[in-house]
């Protein structure tokens, strides 16, 4: 009995000891949402996107689509707030598989503590693709991982 | 003396462990970093492409800015919500109700607009996320500026962005696909059922342009079938539509390189597209 006692709570320290995954998270949705919302106007609201980004040791592209429609006005606005590191925002009129595609828009060379939102009035398009180009973290290992969010708001006229 | 392999195994693997317990103390953050939130929850990583619909309301925008007119009766009545007992076909019907509520609303019809209101909240009750409408006093403010077209179209906005935050703070996003499936279906059924009398061409590139984006929705509902698996009937109705539409001659001959290029529809092609819609439309209000 004493040995079971001893060998459990070894192999309960070690399972902690190793297993324990701490990340840390700044995104306020509520108040990311009130300043996108502020940045819109004269737009009427059409919709949101929170996209969660967590930070590995590999870069990632991800990518939003977002179908709009010919004769109507777009502005969209993004915040970065709730991002512990910086990353870069095209918006594309095609999807990333396609050979040729040029970017309508960029954000990048992000400085941390800078400016956290922008502001994008498309001109006529059929198709918007958002792409979230996330640097690799070499700080980040199994036990401690960076994560936040990015967001977007549409609105038309 | 000499310590026994016993006594040496068991203190040997006490140090171990004691040793990893400091070793995991010390890789804690370190007191002068600000630390919002700790998660020990294993981390989910994002979907490589995600969607993002828009909303009833633009849609319904689109058509009325082609010239679609108000048409008594095209809408949906059926008003007994009790026919909807599982979570899709209430969020479903939920998207039909807003595209009337927002197609209502834009022909200056409130107190059809008001029905439309009032069986959204019901059917979001349903579904539990009632609360929204209550939220900056949505459904006073709806009911105080029912004669006013713009106020209203503002607050339906509002709603959305309020119900937008609810789901996505709930772990719910697939009741926006589900519901804005519903809702392009109903206003796809309004606009084609209003060509049918009225063969105007601003409203048959409307569709057509309308079309582009079921892919969209379809590929927004098949991303969701992991969070539930009934979305799946709901993605056979939406390709049943789409396979119709991709088996028209004028969509085969189309030109996707044309960025500049608008499909045409024949009376013969839109009848065929009507009768589909109408059929699945049919099919969702029925539950």
């Amino acid at each position: 009995m004493k040995k079971i006692v001893y060998l459990s709570s070894i192999v309960l320290v070690a399972v902690f000891g190793f297993t324990t995954i701490q990340t840390q998270d700044n995104c306020d949705k509520k108040t990311i949402t009130t300043n996108l919302k502020k940045k819109l106007e004269p737009f009427k609201y059409d919709s949101q996107k929170f996209t969660k980004i967590n930070f590995t040791k590999k870069a990632q592209e991800l990518e939003v689509e977002v179908p709009v429609f010919i004769g109507e006005k777009y502005r969209v606005v993004f915040n970065t707030s709730g991002l512990p590191k910086p990353i870069n925002i095209n918006i594309y009129t095609k999807d990333k598989e396609s050979k040729k595609r040029e970017a309508v828009y960029t954000v990048k060379d992000l400085k941390p503590g800078g400016e956290t939102e922008f502001v994008f009035d498309a001109p006529r398009l059929r198709k918007m693709f958002i792409d979230y180009s996330v640097p690799a973290d070499s700080t980040a290992s199994p036990t401690q991982k960076l994560s936040g969010c990015v967001a977007f708001m549409v609105g038309y006229k | 003396m000499l310590l026994n392999k016993k006594t040496l195994v068991r203190k040997g693997a006490m140090l171990f462990a004691s040793s990893m317990l400091f070793i995991s103390c010390g890789s804690e953050t370190p007191k002068e970093e600000e630390v919002v939130v700790v998660d020990t929850v294993a981390v989910e990583e994002s979907e490589e492409v995600s969607y993002n619909l828009p909303s009833p309301l633009q849609i319904a925008s689109i058509f009325k800015k082609s010239g679609l007119k108000y048409k008594d009766g095209i809408t949906s009545t059926q008003k007994d919500i009790t026919k909807y007992t599982t979570k899709l076909s209430k969020a479903i019907n939920l998207g039909v109700y807003s595209a009337d509520l927002s197609y209502t609303v834009l022909n200056k019809q409130s107190q059809e607009a008001m029905n439309y209101m009032k069986l959204c909240r019901q059917l979001a009750d349903n579904l539990g996320i009632g609360s929204v409408f209550d939220q900056g006093n949505l459904s006073a403010r709806f009911e105080k500026n029912l004669s006013n077209e713009d106020s209203l179209a503002y607050i339906i906005a509002e709603l959305q962005m309020v119900t937008d935050m609810y789901l996505d703070e709930n772990e719910q996003q697939e009741i926006t696909s589900i519901v804005f499936a519903g809702a392009w279906v109903e206003s796809m059924y309004v606009g084609s059922k209003a060509y049918e009398k009225a063969k105007d061409k601003e409203l048959n590139n409307k569709l057509s342009e309308q079309m582009t984006i079921l892919k969209s929705i379809v590929n927004a509902l098949k991303a969701d079938v992991k969070r539930d698996a009934a979305i799946s009937t709901l993605v056979a109705d939406m390709e049943a539509i789409q396979a119709v539409y991709a088996e028209l001659a004028s969509v085969k001959a189309f030109n996707a390189e044309d960025e500049n290029a608008e499909i045409n529809l024949s009376d013969e092609e839109v009848a065929q597209l009507t009768k589909k819609i109408e059929e699945i439309r049919n099919k969702f209000i029925n539950g």
